[in-house]
């Protein structure tokens, strides 16, 4: 039951990352490899917390949902780390996409300005790459 | 721009990143003015004034070169970046970068770009450990370290991962970026390259070591630091 708790928490973050991922790359907010990547690491998440303890009772030949050893503090825990990998990629991908607007726009006013006219700028300069 | 005809009437652009060059800048600028003079090339001098405290603004414009001033010091990858995007703003065909501090003969230069003419290359880096001669075994260590960290993250082979003098074609310009600002994005570009698809190819030059330059350079301290970007920008990718 305590092993049912822990997935059905956990289960809403890693749809919504999953969510969030595919809205990006449908709006081409980011590449196809970023895409991949993303999918890759969320459905690796999901299938270990989903596939861990039945796999660690079928060893140990108990029932495979059978979660006597799960405590509200494990269960606390694993949701709090699979929630901050959820906010510290968000963060880190808005931090790199800031990061590179700001470069970019410190690239285009340094021209701009030093050559006294408006440059032509890619409609994707400030896409992600 | 693969297998392009060698041209007379091809822009080239020679982009010289700068941050507290006044001593030196007007030296290396009329220089390479001079041999593109010679060598009968139609091309500019591009300096890219990364937020300079002295006076290398000034001297760059006062050598005929086109100064662009960085608002904010903001490393050598993005006045590199600053460099290459003008070039390619305003259409230039070939572009080449090479350092301020004096430590790349204009010539080298000049053979680069006859070399990107005539053969089917994209990037092209001039390598000072093909012949090594002059150099310290510090810094023959340190650049040899970062080639051979360049190859462990990146796969991409490289005698000298960290030399300035690079030669770009057109469609170089047009597709390359990195994401990196300081030094490590000579290693990174040449992975972008790679990840693009684009011919790299080196070529053999000289470094000119004076005591300005050597008290300028890099040190090999500063190496660690580039290591550390290097990995963090590896890791972080494996996420992207």
């Amino acid at each position: 039951m305590r092993y049912i708790v822990l997935v059905l928490l956990n289960l809403p973050i890693i749809l919504l990352a999953l969510v969030n991922i595919i809205t990006q790359y449908k709006m081409r907010r980011v590449s196809k490899a970023r895409f991949r990547h993303q999918i890759i690491l969320w459905v690796v998440i999901l299938v270990v917390l989903i596939s861990s303890f039945p796999v660690y009772n079928a060893i140990n030949n108990r029932p495979p949902l059978d979660s006597a050893e799960l405590s509200a503090f494990d269960i606390v825990e694993i949701v709090s780390i699979v929630f901050l990998i959820y906010v510290v990629n968000n963060q880190r991908q808005q931090l790199e996409r800031t990061e590179r607007l700001v470069r970019d726009l410190h690239q285009e006013i340094s021209i701009r300005l030093s050559t006294g006219r408006s440059s032509v700028v890619s409609e994707d300069k400030f896409e992600e790459k | 721009m693969c297998g392009m005809s060698v041209s007379k009437n091809q822009r080239i652009a020679v982009v010289i990143p700068a941050y507290n060059e006044a001593k030196v800048i007007g030296d290396v600028i009329k220089d390479i003015r001079k041999e593109i003079k010679n060598a009968n090339l139609n091309g500019d001098v591009v300096v890219i004034n990364d937020g300079s405290k002295d006076n290398t603004s000034q001297e760059a414009r006062n050598a005929g070169a086109i100064v662009i001033d960085h608002i904010l010091n903001s490393g050598a990858g993005s006045a590199t970046a600053t460099g290459l995007s003008y070039a390619n703003q305003n259409g230039y065909d070939i572009a080449a970068t090479m350092d301020a501090d004096g430590q790349h003969a204009s010539v080298d230069v000049i053979k680069g770009i006859r070399k990107l003419q005539k053969g089917d290359v994209d990037l092209l880096i001039g390598s000072r450990l093909i012949d090594a001669r002059g150099m310290s075994r510090v810094k023959r260590l340190g650049n040899n370290g970062l080639s051979f960290i360049t190859y462990v993250l990146f796969g991409v082979r490289s005698t000298d991962s960290q030399s300035g003098l690079r030669i770009f074609s057109r469609r170089t310009l047009e597709s390359l970026r990195w994401k990196t600002s300081g030094f490590e994005f000579c290693s990174e570009m040449i992975w972008r390259a790679k990840q693009l698809g684009l011919t790299i190819d080196e070529y053999p030059i000289k470094a000119i070591y004076t005591d300005y330059s050597r008290s300028k350079g890099q040190n090999n301290w500063n190496a660690v630091n580039i290591l550390k970007s290097l990995i963090k920008r590896r890791l972080v990718e494996l996420f992207e």
